[in-house]
């Protein structure tokens, strides 16, 4: 535990629905009541109990403005307070710890969400770009990944051929990962070699899928009522770069790595090299590359290397967001997923793991970057 | 109101929805003369006066210092292929123009994107009708023996464009559930009404879901609802609007079904003006459905509520 809290926060329980390419026969509403419902279980908490709750969507992908006031139910805010990230659920993470810290609450609900099979997902990214010069010219989440892989490959001198290792291995994991519907097999189907923004195929692109994920965190006196292993938030960071993506770094992500700086700051790490357990989100397999080497679990060039057979076993054991990125919630999902792991709730992960690093991209070519620590003992 | 148990024989899928949003984009003033000189064929940049980085588009600030003074310059339309990626919308580049600092985010327009490599020379292809827009430059191509040219002061530049007329469609499939389905299907094939009961609360629910959201319990029986109920509040609507189903004078009313405690939005038609401006419809008055000839299974195949005799439950 870093010096900089003086109160402490912890993640007493969380939950996500199944991730599925569609859930045709599910509202929003029937998705994150299933996770918010589920969050709770075990806690003893009711939601009665619940002080404040921060979710995180997108009135772009929901199709509604202001979506968040049409699933205040399904969320459980009925006349409590409710405030809206429009951010990946990492960012609801931290805003929802820091009201803790603050003493403006002892229990806070955090849930993201999105069905983006409801909608064309290429839609969602391309309106997050500058509308004049941008938009116009082709920017959305696949050519700004296309641009950064063709750049980073080429200077590491790195066959594109060589990316099949990230993509096999996440979907491997995935296969065992019970809450997502994605199966290495369903990689032999060709439509997953298309070239979609060259060198990358769609095998390399983050796969949209429909879902919800709920938290639950909690101070310290409540935490320790509600559990005998509560997994504390050490230290949380977050940055962002420039919109442009043709100012910004080719080859590396400085604003991940400032984030991961602020939050090892206050956890008082050194690099993502001291946690067990890291969870990171990514758009493309060159992205997650990009995100391990600027939090320091890889030197710059070198994050093939944790892709070899039996390298960082704690690294995206969920099979983290290239099988199933639930955008605008992927980055909560990981911080479930370390969560989960941390607090023996989970079926996969390393065995004996005690801290974690949860990791959360927004914005089109991930221009934005959050990162959580975590710990128990 | 009667109990019912059972699911229904069919469950509605999905709602088809379009967001059609018109903007009127604010281009700004650098950004407004960089769209403006395209039509001369002139690539307007900016120059920071606090950190000396050049960067086309022209920008009000410079996104690596945050400074907002800054000189106009006019960059030569030739430079470098940094980057380029295939996708079905165009081979998209950056270029760094020569002279500039910061690359350009363009497109690749013609020749075979298998030509292409990395630092290869690249100048402008140029828009025969200009538009206003960015893409009067409609992109760059290989020129191999285009010679590197120099950055220079703009002076007089263009007039600004100001505004661009942008259309923002959105098409969305959104899954009814199965209790919007079950819902919807009711009422297209049997002309019924369907809610739920909190078992908490016991209030019964219109439309139906999986969670009472006061109480935050998961729902139990499905419960017929008539079509008949209390007007609640509601106003009179006497102008004209695109989008409207109705033609004015009709009553936008919040409807409280017989037996729920759920409030339906609807309108209350069949009323002549005069019976509007006598106060006919009020809170408290009992009215009934007015099903459609059409079944299109939503709340539109109840055409309206009339007013019926009866004492008003409060």
């Amino acid at each position: 535990m870093g010096t900089d809290m003086k109160n402490r926060a912890a993640v007493v329980g969380s939950a996500q629905t199944e991730f599925r390419g569609a859930w045709s026969d599910r509202q929003h509403v029937d998705l994150i009541t299933q996770a918010v419902s589920q969050a709770l279980l075990g806690t003893g908490l009711r939601m009665a109990d619940v002080d404040f709750v921060i979710d995180s969507g997108s009135d772009f992908l929901d199709g509604r403005s202001i979506s968040n006031c049409g699933f205040l139910g399904a969320m459980g805010a009925h006349h409590k307070e409710e405030s809206r990230v429009e951010e990946d659920g990492l960012w609801s993470a931290v805003y929802a710890t820091t009201k803790i810290l603050a003493g403006s609450g002892s229990v806070g609900l955090v849930v993201a969400y999105s069905k983006s099979s409801e909608s064309d997902p290429r839609n969602f990214w391309s309106t997050l770009a500058e509308p004049f010069t941008q938009r116009p010219v082709g920017l959305d989440q696949h050519s700004a990944a296309g641009l950064y892989a063709q750049r980073y490959l080429a200077r590491y001198g790195i066959d594109p051929e060589a990316l099949r290792a990230v993509s096999d291995r996440a979907w491997a994991a995935a296969s065992d990962n019970s809450w997502v519907d994605a199966k290495h097999a369903m990689l032999a189907d060709p439509y997953w070699e298309e070239f979609v923004a060259t060198p990358l195929r769609r095998r390399d692109m983050a796969r949209p899928v429909d879902g919800a994920v709920a938290l639950v965190v909690a101070a310290e006196h409540v935490a320790r009522q509600v559990t005998n292993r509560p997994v504390w938030i050490t230290g949380m960071g977050s940055a962002i770069d420039q919109h442009f993506l043709a100012a910004r770094d080719a080859t590396s992500f400085p604003a991940a790595a400032a984030a991961a700086a602020n939050a090892f700051r206050m956890s008082g790490a050194s690099s993502a090299r001291d946690f067990d357990v890291v969870e990171v989100s990514a758009g493309s397999t060159v992205g997650e590359l990009m995100v391990l080497e600027a939090i320091g679990l890889a030197e710059p060039g070198r994050a093939m290397d944790l892709y070899a057979p039996g390298s960082a076993p704690g690294l995206n054991a969920s099979g983290g967001s290239l099988p199933a990125d639930v955008v605008m919630a992927t980055g909560l999902v990981r911080l479930h997923e370390v969560a989960s792991q941390l607090g023996g709730r989970s079926a996969h992960g390393p065995t004996g793991a005690t801290t974690g690093l949860a990791h959360g991209a927004g914005g089109i070519g991930m221009q934005n970057h959050c990162v959580v620590t975590l710990e128990t003992s | 109101m009667t109990t019912t148990a059972g699911l229904p024989r069919e469950v509605m899928g999905a709602m088809d929805a379009r967001l059609s949003m018109p903007y009127t984009l604010t281009a700004g003033a650098a950004t407004g003369v960089f769209l403006a000189e395209l039509a001369q064929q002139r690539i307007v940049g900016t120059r920071c006066s606090a950190c000396e980085t050049i960067r086309v588009p022209a920008q009000d600030f410079c996104g690596d210092c945050g400074g907002d003074a800054h000189d106009l310059v006019i960059v030569p339309p030739s430079g470098d292929l940094l980057a380029w990626t295939v996708t079905d919308q165009g081979t998209v580049a950056l270029v760094l123009l020569d002279g500039t600092d910061i690359p350009f985010l363009h497109q690749v327009v013609e020749g075979d994107p298998a030509a292409l490599s990395m630092g290869a020379r690249v100048t402008a292809v140029w828009a025969a009708e200009p538009q206003g827009a960015v893409m009067d430059l409609m992109g760059f191509a290989l020129a191999p023996s285009e010679p590197v040219h120099a950055v220079e002061e703009a002076g007089e530049t263009a007039t600004p464009i100001e505004q661009l007329n942008y259309q923002m469609v959105l098409d969305y499939q959104h899954a009814y559930g199965h209790f919007y389905g079950s819902l919807f299907d009711g009422i297209k094939n049997d002309r019924r009404i369907r809610g739920v009961r909190c078992p908490s609360c016991r209030n019964v629910l219109v439309p139906p879901r999986a969670y009472c959201e006061a109480c935050f319990v998961r729902t139990g029986d499905w419960v017929d609802v008539p079509d008949t109920g209390v007007l609640q509040a509601c106003s009179v609507v006497h102008i004209e609007f695109i989008g409207q189903r109705v033609p004015p004078p009709y009553v936008y009313a919040e409807i409280v079904l017989d037996g729920t405690s759920t409030r339906l939005i609807h309108t209350v038609g069949g009323l002549s003006a005069e019976a509007l401006r006598s106060g006919s419809v009020h809170p408290g008055s009992r009215v009934q459905a007015v099903w459609s000839d059409r079944r299109t299974g939503s709340l539109s195949d109840i055409d309206f509520f009339k007013v019926i005799d009866g004492p008003a439950d409060e």
